[in-house]
């Protein structure tokens, strides 16, 4: 599967201010990859990865995800192409707190036709043993790692991670970043990674690099390091 | 769906919000239920009695008796169904009167519900409820004016439903009438006073034209009562009829209290949970799953309380039906004489309410995108309301600011608070109002204008010189027909001397006697009823020959029961048709003796003690109202208050740590609400005054009396106090909630 972003162009009023959020943006993202998108707060990674995911509408341009035309899809078509293709992982973990571990990551299994197997994706992620533990009674690594897994279960064609080690020390950051990498080359899912820490960089296949809503640099990364060397910011 | 977990789990976790909606509903069903239920069962029982029982369409009584072929005439004349039936009324046991019929076998066909109908010498069968209030049990023996007789049986007439003694009595009370039915053989040879009446039974269920007018031409009429002006008949059907509106107003209101706390609960909920929301939307779930998950919150509501409100209504309608039946000699006649629609209206009519409104608020909850429910709310919409940019809100020191605002920001809110405490006022004020208005009743009616001891009706027209001794008033009543611009109505006309000492015509203190030289002094149900103020003009009609009088209404006098009308006795006299002197009727001081001539005789003392008697159910009543009231006033309060706290935890945390006491954050957050609580209190004074009038006025016709509906400075003070305890103990209940908040709270938020 290829994500095609083609002179994607994204702005939004706030108060009298015109914000460009995406200018004419344009990269192609191959099936089976880890990408990072980098750069500082404001540059329009989000609203990339927003958009890419069928979450967020933008202006102009094309966008092709699985072989769907984004634009033309009306709002519950998007919502099936996330069901079936995406998965998301938020900064803030975003879990359901009155669920335990297992529960929340049965409400992303329910979306699935072909889920993968409860008890190997919690031993994968490592949280086999706390399955009956609500979210409060895990730490931000842990939680993390339950979002993972919530997004994996069903078996997503991408993931798509909003800072996903933003809110984590280096040592759990590194554990999710392996996690991550360890899914992509498990099950073959391509990883979007967006971060404001250019050492998380060095880990993926390819890097994009995103300034005041433009795509400035794209370029592939020949020798991704392992996820315990990346430099942390 | 796994989704739902998390709903019973949220419930535990928010046990007090939802128990509190559980209990409104609960309340609401319950009501709705039992007295549908128990209204229904009379309903049905007195449908079938009437029915099958041959219910009286008419009777009447003539001043010299009707022979049978006379009768026969009459009824092949106008198609009914005559019978003669004959009664003595009997004093026993001291203060009691039982009025003792010959067994009918045509109309009003008596039904015994336990033992046998009296067939041999000296048997007599007693009214259930009479017979239970005297002690007398079956196989008892009683004894009538020197006969002795024994009990067979209890027994129920049709046209005896509402048990009382004179057409004009209000209150039924078995300790002082009843009545009881024995064979003719019996009652002839009981030593006594026997009157004879004719009880007539039409197909259409109506007075033949030109009937009465008949009767009359065969033999004076003393009496004609249609069914719909029997009040031992139609008092049943007003109380079926009436009780409508309480079934459903009373009911509906606390349901609207209660989905209206479940939507605020809802909606605090979805806001809650946005980022939740968004985080489902993001991942793939449709909008249809989510509804379906968050209407899960109102099926537990809606189920657990539609399901508990029946049972405990189908419980409570029990105790319900035997109180009526207390009031009303209706026989159960089938095993399930209620109508199941009300179980179904009952639980299908809440829930349906209650998951369409859900529906709506979380579809348009549901109407943002995901991006936007995953932001933080004050950055999606970060607006102020037009309200708060007033400059009042932006005045003052920092703690009137800052209430003020909590208000205003939460409209619906202060709006809910308002609803639950006028609805409390109200419920308060309507007993409050109604154990005051039975005692006022008693007091003017009664005391003050009434100032006989006995009146005295006699069998035909007196013009006997000797009866208007000293002591003594004659006066003239009659049935007429009155007209106004709208309507035309049945009502009693007095002609009374202007001077008598036995009749103190007055409104507010001032006489009215002297007013009759003027035109007519009307009661105040009659005034009601016609829609005439002082100076209107109304126009009578004789009933029996038809001739018609104009005259000016000259007061409306402080008489809260009847239709009546009062005019001088002369003119009263020369618009019937009667000599200047005649009168059909005495006031006196003296307790008369029976004797030939007299039809019947009323004693307002006994009229008084069966007031008295019942003002122990008024009080019970007002106590129950009252408890409801607070109840009610609690819930609400308590809910609203705790939802406040709830949601301005991260603020009174962070109040906690900048060093502010738990009372001083009590004051900023918890008491916000004390103006709207006050306003909705004076507000709902009148509001109570204005319905209790309105709904006095709207069952008049049918009752024939008002009650008075003034309010005192002590009730004011009695409700002021009531609802400020109210106030103050679910502020005091929502005071532990704060202060269990704790000082991480804010913090926590914050990394939210």
């Amino acid at each position: 599967m290829t994500i095609n972003v083609e002179n994607v162009t994204k702005t939004y009023e706030s108060g009298e201010v015109t914000i460009h959020a995406l200018r004419e943006a344009t990269l192609k993202i191959p099936d089976h990859k880890i990408v990072t998108i980098l750069g500082p707060s404001g540059s329009g990674k989000s609203t990339l990865l927003n958009v890419i995911g069928g979450i967020d509408r933008f202006d102009s341009g094309t966008l092709v995800v699985a072989g769907q035309q984004l634009e033309f899809l009306k709002d519950h078509q998007l919502t099936d192409f996330r069901r079936k293709y995406a998965g998301f992982i938020f900064q803030q973990y975003n879990l359901i707190p009155t669920l335990t571990v297992q529960e929340n990551v049965e409400v992303g299994r329910e979306l699935s036709e072909n889920p993968l197997d409860m008890k190997s994706m919690l031993e994968k992620v490592g949280m086999y043993d706390k399955k009956d533990k609500f979210p409060y009674q895990l730490s931000g690594g842990e939680q993390q790692r339950v979002a993972i897994a919530r997004a994996l279960i069903k078996n997503p064609q991408f993931l798509l991670c909003d800072e996903p080690t933003g809110a984590l020390d280096e040592v759990t950051g590194k554990k999710i970043l392996r996690l991550l990498k360890y899914v992509n080359e498990e099950f073959g899912t391509t990883v979007l990674i967006i971060t404001h820490n250019h050492g998380i960089g060095a880990m993926a296949h390819k890097i994009i690099k995103m300034s005041s809503g433009s795509i400035v640099e794209s370029f592939d990364n020949e020798s991704p390091v392992d996820p315990e060397k990346v430099t942390w910011a | 769906m796994i989704l739902r977990k998390s709903i019973l789990r949220t419930i535990k976790e928010k046990k007090f919000q939802y128990i509190g909606v559980v209990f409104l509903l609960v309340l609401a069903v319950t009501l709705y239920t039992s007295l549908s239920m128990a209204i229904s069962t009379l309903d049905q029982r007195n449908r079938i009695f009437k029915n099958d029982y041959k219910q009286e369409t008419f009777h009447f009584m003539t001043r010299e008796p009707l022979k049978n072929s006379q009768l026969q005439e009459l009824e092949s004349e106008y198609d009914v169904t005559l019978e003669e039936r004959r009664f003595q009324d009997l004093d026993i046991d001291q203060d009691a009167v039982l009025r003792l019929f010959n067994t009918s076998e045509e109309v009003n066909v008596p039904f015994v519900s336990q033992g046998v109908m009296p067939q041999g010498k000296n048997e007599i069968a007693l009214a259930k409820v009479f017979a239970e209030q005297h002690g007398y049990e079956i196989g008892d023996s009683i004894t009538l004016a020197g006969t002795k007789a024994e009990v067979t049986g209890y027994v129920y007439l049709p046209d005896y439903i509402y048990m009382i003694q004179q057409q004009s009595d209000l209150l039924s009370n078995p300790d002082q009438f009843g009545f009881g039915i024995t064979s003719k053989e019996t009652l002839v040879n009981i030593q006594g006073e026997e009157q004879i009446q004719v009880i007539g039974w039409s197909e259409t269920n109506s007075v033949p034209e030109g009937m009465r007018a008949s009767v009359n031409e065969k033999s004076t009429l003393l009496q004609f009562v249609g069914h719909e002006d029997n009040a031992r008949i139609q008092f049943v059907e007003n109380e079926i009829e009436g009780a409508q509106t309480t079934i459903t107003t009373l009911p509906l209101f606390v349901l609207a209290l209660s989905i209206a706390m479940v939507l605020l609960l809802m909606k605090r909920r979805l806001d809650l949970q946005r980022k939740e929301i968004g985080t489902l939307m993001a991942i793939g779930y449709r909008k249809n799953e989510l509804i379906r998950h968050y209407l899960g919150y109102a099926w537990f509501v809606g189920l657990s309380g539609t399901v508990l409100g029946t049972l405990a209504g189908i419980g409570l309608s029990i105790p319900l039906s035997n109180l009526y039946a207390q009031f009303f000699n209706l026989p159960s006649l089938s095993l399930f004489d209620w109508d199941p629609m009300v179980l179904v209206l009952g639980v299908a009519t809440p829930l349906g309410l209650l998951l369409v409104l859900t529906f709506i608020v979380i579809w348009r909850a549901l109407k943002v995108d995901p991006l936007t429910l995953l932001r933080p709310k004050e950055m999606a919409t970060g607006k102020k309301s037009w309200l708060e940019k007033l400059p009042v809100l932006n005045s003052g020191n920092f703690i009137k600011r800052f209430r003020l605002r909590l208000m205003v920001r939460s409209k619906w809110r202060s709006f809910y608070i308002f609803l639950g405490v006028m609805f409390s006022t109200v419920l308060l004020f309507f007993g409050l109002i109604m154990f005051n208005s039975m005692d006022r009743l008693v007091e003017t009616t009664y005391e003050e204008i009434y100032t006989y001891d006995y009146a005295i009706h006699y069998k035909t027209l007196m013009t006997d010189t000797d009866e208007t001794k000293d002591g003594i008033s004659p006066y003239t009543s009659s049935e007429v027909e009155v007209t106004t611009e709208n309507d035309t109505n049945k009502a009693l006309i007095y002609g009374i001397e202007p001077g008598t000492e036995y009749l103190n015509l007055s409104s507010e203190g001032e006489k009215l006697n002297d007013r009759l030289s003027e035109g007519a002094v009307l009661s105040k149900p009659l005034a009601a009823i016609l829609g005439v103020s002082e100076e209107d003009e109304i126009t009578l009609t004789n009933s029996l020959n038809d001739e018609k009088r104009t005259i000016e209404v000259a007061g409306i006098a402080d008489v809260f029961i009847g239709t009546s009308i009062y005019l001088p006795k002369s003119e009263v006299n020369e618009f019937l048709g009667f000599p200047g002197n005649a009168y059909t009727s005495i006031w006196q001081g003296q307790k008369p003796k029976m004797n030939e001539n007299i039809f019947m005789i009323e004693d307002k003392q006994k009229v008084i003690e069966s007031f008295e008697s019942n003002s122990g159910a008024t009080k019970s009543s007002v106590i129950g109202m009252a408890v409801f009231a607070v109840i009610i006033g609690v819930i609400v309060l308590t809910l609203l208050t705790n939802l406040i706290v709830e949601e301005n935890s991260p603020s009174i945390s962070l109040f906690k740590v900048m060093g502010y006491h738990d009372k001083e954050v009590s004051k900023l957050v918890l008491s916000v609400y004390t103006p709207v609580v006050m306003l909705s209190f004076f507000a709902s004074i009148p509001l109570a005054v204005l319905s209790l009038e309105g709904t006095m006025n709207s069952l008049v016709k049918e009752t024939g009396f008002l009650m008075p509906t003034e309010v005192s400075w002590w009730m004011v003070l009695i409700g002021f106090s009531v609802i400020t305890l109210t106030y103050a103990l679910s502020l005091t209940l929502s005071k532990q909630k704060l202060k269990k908040v704790s000082l991480q709270e804010a913090l926590k938020k914050q990394q939210d």
